[in-house]
């Protein structure tokens, strides 16, 4: 993979982050619905790869009646930048064999690739399984359709050369699950949107008020740069 | 003719003025350089005597020499610790007892007319960097002790003396004889006499804090010429705080309920100089901790107790300045969940969680900040810097937790700040006047490090 120039995109991102995510953080949320800035570049993901990001996570957390969804949350955003971690490039587990599949969970990761391995593989492998079926990408299918491809993903139906299925997409949802709850500092859970919609207070050091009060806790999230939902 | 006759006349006029300026400069340059006379002390009967070099090792704590006299890293007294003055830096000096670079080579009375006179061996002048008007207080038999420890009891370290970064002309040191002259009490005029205190203990903790502990150094306002405008409680001024020392506030010491020790009990100030804190308060800022950690933590009781029985004697300034009256209805408000300013938002998601809704904090955990007197503060530097970049509570032998505040330079903007500080000044019952962002913003600059990240953060809203 190209490595180098990602990686030099990827810190320019980094350095630009430093000092517009506490900005972006302090202006305050934006309203219900609105769609993230537009002119956020991946460092990771290729073109097309963002298109099927976008398009997964705006299914798996849709916009509804109860608040912005993954897409308008900056969940592509948060995946992408997770990309950039340690963990992205499998340094947090145990990489050498052997590699038992059936392995039980407790057993830690049972693959040679890394998470970064299985977005590129795993999206490529989406949209072309996509592509032999509907005749089209995933990003290019209506909601419907593309829930069933997700739901072909999630029960293995749908076979991938290099991945299964359903880890990968095991991994797309739990990842977009993580940016949509995450502290916006990490690029997703724009505008609090995630904990405003669980009631979720955020970094509220001490709740000694409400204690034994029988009443419903009233304060608005607020996340580690301060802002408040 | 008649012009001639004003030509000739403004000739003389001229030189007049020119004769007239030039004696004025001899008188002044006279006036310097005629000799200070001190009085000669007597010499112990031995300068190693044990008590007396214990008696001035106790001594020197209660001054705090080490405070300037001790660079960091360096060696007990060996100088070199660097100090901003107006003019330029100037440099500590080795009080050890080394003979080529200390002062092992000093007489007692040379001693003496250094450290109650402001006069070196050569007999220039001291910059009043060193508190000589107040040391000017020290009994004869204090100055004899100190000599004895300095010579005695203190390890020789060979370190020569920086010389002053101040450019010519302000480096000359004649014009500091004017300022001592003119300024720094004849030591025999001020002699300490415990018979204008009420008893025994106050007069004790006035000699302590008016002599070695020189408190008025930071504590006493100070005029443009920069003498303190008292030296004791004879001005009304005394320990009347405001003075920005490294940044920091130096309280108010006087009796003001609100930004002073008024609602203090003798027992708050003696735990707060012996541990750094007390049930509602803390030491805030580097130069009080220093001197807690350094000097006043190893006091003896009974001293402790007599500073702070005299300081409790100080009366409140007088005239229109901040207030407090203790009131719940802030609390009730947010404990309803009522956050209806920017300040009380500011205030229960950056705050609240350590000093509490009633702003009463945890004691001696968390200062409270209703009726704190940093908080009350007329100058609000002390508390703007904290918000900014935190603060450690001195970790001492009574209570060795370094307990600290982080900053929140680097989350907060500098309206934000000013915001929040201006909630802290006006809730709860205190009364300080607001806090404007151009303050915050002056002090923000003057910090190092991540503080400045947020300040990038606020410009790019």
């Amino acid at each position: 993979m190209p490595d180098d120039p990602s990686f030099t995109s990827r810190r320019r991102f980094l350095q630009w982050s430093a000092v517009a995510v506490p900005a972006l953080a302090a202006a305050g949320a934006p309203a219900s619905g609105q769609a993230p800035p537009a002119d956020y570049r991946p460092a990771f993901f290729s073109a097309s790869e963002w298109a099927f990001l976008r398009a997964a996570a705006a299914r798996l957390i849709p916009a509804d009646a109860l608040g912005p969804g993954a897409l308008e949350a900056g969940v592509p955003e948060f995946i992408d930048r997770q990309m950039a971690t340690p963990w992205a490039e499998g340094r947090l587990w145990y990489m050498q064999g052997p590699f038992v599949p059936d392995a039980p969970p407790t057993l830690g990761w049972q693959m040679r690739l890394t998470p970064r391995d299985v977005y590129r593989l795993g999206i490529a492998a989406a949209d072309g399984w996509t592509q032999d079926r509907h005749g089209r990408v995933f990003a290019e299918l209506d909601a419907a359709a593309q829930d069933g491809v997700l739901q072909a993903f999630e029960s293995g139906k749908a076979r991938f050369e290099q991945v299964p299925a359903a880890i990968f997409f095991a991994m797309l949802l739990g990842n977009v699950r993580e940016g949509f709850f995450s502290d916006p500092v990490h690029g997703g859970n724009r505008g609090l949107a995630g904990w405003k919609l669980i009631g979720f207070p955020g970094a509220r050091a001490d709740f000694m008020d409400w204690v034994e009060r029988d009443v419903a806790y009233p304060l608005p999230p607020v996340s580690l740069s301060g802002q408040r939902g | 003719m008649k012009r001639h006759g004003s030509l000739q006349r403004l000739k003389r006029l001229l030189i007049g003025l020119v004769v007239l300026g030039a004696l004025g400069f001899l008188a002044v340059l006279g006036y310097a350089f005629w000799p200070t006379h001190t009085r000669a002390i007597a010499a112990p009967a031995s300068a190693a005597d044990a008590a007396l070099i214990e008696r001035g090792r106790y001594l020197a704590l209660a001054g705090d020499c080490t405070a300037c006299h001790t660079a960091p890293g360096g060696k007990p007294f060996a100088g070199g610790l660097a100090l901003a003055s107006p003019i330029g830096t100037i440099y500590s000096t080795n009080i050890t007892p080394d003979r080529q670079t200390g002062i092992g080579g000093y007489g007692l009375d040379q001693f003496d007319r250094a450290l109650r006179h402001g006069i070196r061996a050569d007999g220039a002048s001291l910059y009043p960097a060193m508190p000589f008007p107040s040391y000017a207080r020290l009994t004869d038999e204090d100055v004899r002790a100190l000599y004895a420890y300095f010579l005695h009891g203190v390890a020789p370290v060979a370190q020569a003396d920086r010389s002053p970064d101040i450019p010519w002309p302000l480096s000359m040191r004649w014009p500091l004889a004017l300022w001592r002259k003119t300024f720094a009490p004849n030591p025999d005029a001020v002699a300490f006499d415990p018979k204008r205190y009420p008893d025994e203990r106050v007069a004790r903790g006035a000699y302590l804090v008016q002599g070695a502990g020189h408190c008025g150094s930071c504590h006493t306002p100070r005029a443009l010429t920069l003498q303190e405008r008292a030296l004791d409680e004879s001005g009304a001024q005394y320990l009347a705080g405001n003075q920005i020392i490294d940044g920091w506030n130096a309280i108010n010491l006087r009796g003001n309920p609100a930004d002073g020790l008024g609602r203090w009990s003798e027992q708050d100030i003696v735990e707060t100089l012996r541990t750094g804190r007390n049930p509602h308060a803390a030491v805030v800022g580097s130069p009080m901790a220093d001197v807690t950690v350094h000097s006043m933590q190893h006091l003896a009781d009974a001293d402790l107790h007599a500073i702070a029985a005299y300081l409790k004697t100080l009366p409140p300034v007088s005239g229109p300045g901040p207030g407090f009256a203790a009131n719940d209805a802030t609390a009730k408000a947010l404990q309803a969940g009522i956050n209806d300013s920017r300040g009380a938002e500011l205030y229960v998601d950056n705050c609240a969680g350590c000093h509490r809704t009633d702003a009463k904090g945890y004691s001696r955990v968390f200062p409270a900040i209703a009726g704190n007197p940093t908080v009350l503060a007329r100058e609000p530097d002390s508390l703007v810097r904290l918000i900014l970049g935190g603060s450690s509570m001195p970790a001492t032998v009574a209570a060795p937790s370094a307990l600290g505040m982080p900053g929140f330079g680097w989350r907060l903007g500098d309206a934000e700040v000013a915001a929040l500080a201006s909630y802290l000044r006006s809730q709860w019952g205190n009364q300080a006047p607001p806090v404007a962002s151009g303050l915050v913003a002056r002090i923000r600059a003057e910090m190092p490090g991540e503080n400045h990240a947020s300040e990038e953060a606020a410009h790019a809203r």
